[in-house]
């Protein structure tokens, strides 16, 4: 049977899927994408840990404040890449360093 | 007094304009005029003047200054004068087209200031300040032709030997300050004098005999102090007649004559040593001169010596008396020898010869160019050699006269001293002599000459005047109306001393007699040796060498004094050099050793550690701004390890 575990391994390699495109790959979009990656395998978790909450259902209803957060949260990453897009002519975070020292 | 001293302000601020001398001249005309009718003969034989000026206080003494006219100073103020004025009226001629005219009479004026400042002082403190004065403007003078070198040495060298006696002079006031507690010679040496009090043997008052005495020695050129004034020949003539004269060798004698009463017995006795000593050997040094005026020099030395004998044995009235006429027919002396030599001179310029004008050995038979300079210098010269008629005889004999009584009256072993100054009697005429006879007769060497278009004459008018009148002031009627007593002179009857041994008539006959034949004599012989060209000695007899080179004294100077002082000058260089700089060298070793050591602690240790501090942040700063590198990915992933090292570490926990 599917337990626990099964649930945890899963959610942890989609985290690091999401977790590797954050850095390694070249494009903001990509970037947005892991992130999302990232917050879906916690809303995994959410739901998993969620059986231990009978009563209330507290993780399912967390995993969806998560997810509506999520969307925003991509809606106003894409916003931010549109315009570094416009400043920058490129998405390449390489190419962005205006932070650097 | 003091118009010189306006007219050397006057020249000195006009500079090089003033060459005519006519300021010069005028002051001392004035001078003449002043000390002739204003003091001379109101004082003369009268009451002592006395004007005095507070100076300066210290503690409870007050120092005065101030003019003191009594006869003594009476008469030298007036002998300065009259011969310093042909010798202004002189110099107008002789000195005609110096380039350094201006300098020359700015000079004798102050030379004149200083000599009349001299003789009214009042105190021997402002004594003193003329009496350096006097050195320092005769210095001025001496070297006025500075550019020979010379005269550059000689002036240093009458300069220097000055010094030695202005530190007699010196001592002698401090001890006389310090013992009287006074320098006014008015209280010192007057009617109530502080020293009649007082026992003059006491040690002090030798002492400060002495200590007068050197200065004095040093001022008149006493032997073995001498060896400046020929080399002070080196001057311009006229000023050689001046100094040599009549002024400033006259003051030693005038300054012994001033602080007469101070001398005990044994001072006086030691004067009169040295004064015979000197008049002997420069007589004899004078017979082996070739330079006119180095004839001329030391016939004054060895004339000085006879002052110096004069004040030794007491009779400073005397030598006075025998400074005023020496001054007299010396100043003339000069004065011809300087004609003939400017005479010598213009020729030597025409015709382009390579000779000394002032050698002896070029000149002869000159009497026939030089009528009148001739018989002013016979004149000058009979009076020196103290022949009657002179005012030189006048003099001279008073002083041998007085010694041999002097002598007579101490004991036999004294009489030397009168008989070495007869011999120096005989030897004057003899070296005078030959003077005249070696300028005057003969034959001239360079007679073809004047024949050929080149002018020999006599002397300017301007120089003959002033030579003239001298001339008539080395007569007897001058001085005094008899012709062989002394005695009646004016000078010796205003100034009288009270002799402690009896007159000796039979002096009086014998010894005039005596020189007089003698100095007759002397003239033959000379007339034999020098114009018949008789000469008997060779000229490399070891005693002519002898006299000319003043028995080596100068060499032994050189010698003993010159090479002491450089090789003590030697030594201290080398202690310098070797102690005194080795010390100093070492402590600038050790100090910058040490500074090294400072500068490497400070450097390494001290910068070390601010720079260890800098490095290691800028190090680290550096390490660090790697990760600041703009790269959003990066500072993500460096996030991540922190917090994959903070689980960690819980977990390890």
């Amino acid at each position: 049977m599917i337990t626990l575990t099964h649930f945890l391994v899963v959610s942890a390699c989609i985290f690091c899927i999401g977790l590797y495109a954050v850095l390694a790959k070249r494009s903001a979009i990509m970037i947005l994408v892991g992130i999302e990656l990232m917050i879906n395998a916690a809303i995994l978790n959410f739901v998993a840990f969620g059986k231990y909450d009978k009563l209330n259902y507290g993780g399912q209803v967390f995993a969806l404040f998560a997810i509506v957060l999520a969307a925003a949260a991509v809606a106003v990453g894409l916003a931010i890449i549109l315009n570094v897009y416009r400043n920058f002519k490129t998405i390449n975070p390489e190419n962005i360093h205006e932070l650097k020292d | 007094m003091l118009c010189p001293l306006l007219a050397f302000l006057v020249q000195a601020l006009l500079g090089k304009k003033s060459i005519s001398g006519n300021i010069a001249l005028v002051a001392i005309l004035a001078s003449t005029l002043i000390s002739l009718f204003g003091v001379f003969l109101p004082i003369w034989n009268e009451t002592t003047i006395l004007q005095k000026w507070a100076w300066f206080t210290i503690g409870q003494h007050t120092l005065h200054v101030g003019i003191l006219i009594n006869n003594l100073t009476a008469l030298m103020q007036l002998i300065v004068c009259i011969i310093a004025l042909p010798v202004h009226i002189y110099s107008r001629a002789y000195m005609k087209g110096d380039s350094g005219i201006h300098r020359y009479w700015m000079y004798l004026s102050l030379f004149c200031f200083a000599m009349l400042g001299l003789t009214v002082s009042l105190n021997l403190l402002q004594l003193y300040i003329f009496w350096e004065l006097v050195g320092f403007a005769s210095y001025l003078l001496i070297g006025f032709w500075f550019t020979k070198e010379t005269a550059a040495q000689a002036n240093k060298k009458a300069f220097l030997i000055n010094r030695i006696g202005d530190i007699g002079f010196l001592i002698g006031i401090a001890l006389v300050y310090a013992n009287c507690g006074t320098l006014d010679l008015s209280t010192l040496f007057g009617k109530t004098s502080v020293l009649s009090s007082m026992d003059k043997n006491m040690s002090w008052v030798t002492f400060a005999g002495l200590a007068f005495f050197l200065g004095a020695m040093a001022k008149s050129a006493q032997f073995p102090l001498h060896v400046w004034l020929p080399d002070a020949m080196e001057g311009p003539t006229a000023v050689s007649s001046l100094i040599h004269a009549a002024t400033m060798v006259a003051a030693g004698v005038f300054l012994l004559c001033t602080v007469f009463p101070l001398f005990n017995e044994t001072v006086l006795f030691v004067i009169t040593i040295i004064g015979t000593l000197t008049a002997l050997s420069a007589a004899i040094f004078a017979l082996g001169q070739y330079d006119i005026k180095k004839v001329l020099a030391f016939s004054t030395i060895s004339q000085l010596g006879f002052m110096m004998v004069g004040v030794g044995i007491g009779a400073w009235n005397a030598a006075m008396f025998h400074l005023t006429t020496h001054a007299f027919f010396k100043c003339l002396l000069f004065l011809s020898a300087g004609a003939v030599i400017h005479e010598m001179a213009h020729l030597k310029a025409k015709a382009q010869l390579t000779i000394d004008p002032q050698d002896l050995r070029h000149m002869g038979g000159l009497r026939h160019f030089m009528p009148k300079t001739f018989v002013c210098m016979v004149i000058a010269s009979l009076s020196l050699a103290g022949f009657p008629l002179t005012s030189g005889y006048l003099s001279k004999d008073s002083i041998v006269i007085t010694a041999y009584e002097w002598a007579s009256h101490l004991g036999t072993a004294y009489m030397l001293i009168p008989v070495l100054l007869i011999i120096v009697s005989l030897l004057t005429a003899f070296y005078i002599g030959r003077l005249i006879f070696k300028t005057f007769f003969g034959s001239f060497k360079y007679r073809s000459l004047t024949g050929a278009g080149i002018s020999f004459h006599e002397a300017p008018k301007a120089m003959l005047i002033p030579m003239i009148f001298l001339a008539a002031g080395s007569l007897f009627p001058f001085f005094g109306i008899s012709l062989t007593d002394y005695h009646s002179a004016w000078i010796m009857h205003t100034l009288e001393t009270e002799s402690s041994y009896p007159t000796l008539a039979q002096a009086h006959l014998f010894i005039p007699a005596l020189l007089t034949g003698g100095a007759i004599l002397a003239w033959l012989i000379g007339w034999n040796w020098y114009v018949k060209q008789k000469y008997p000695l060779s000229e490399n007899n070891v005693w002519v060498h002898f006299a000319h080179k003043q028995s080596y004294i100068n060499e032994f100077n050189e010698r003993v004094f010159v090479n002491g002082t450089i090789g003590l000058s030697r030594i201290l260089y080398t202690f310098d050099r070797y102690v005194v700089d080795g010390l100093t060298k070492f402590f600038s070793w050790f100090v910058r050793q040490l500074s090294v050591v400072v500068y490497w602690f400070d450097k390494h240790i001290v910068d070390g550690l601010v720079n260890l501090v800098a490095n290691a942040t800028y190090y680290i700063g550096h390490l660090v701004r790697h990760v600041q590198n703009g790269q959003l990915q990066t500072y993500l992933g460096f996030a991540l390890t922190i917090v994959v090292l903070g689980i960690l570490y819980l977990i390890i926990k």
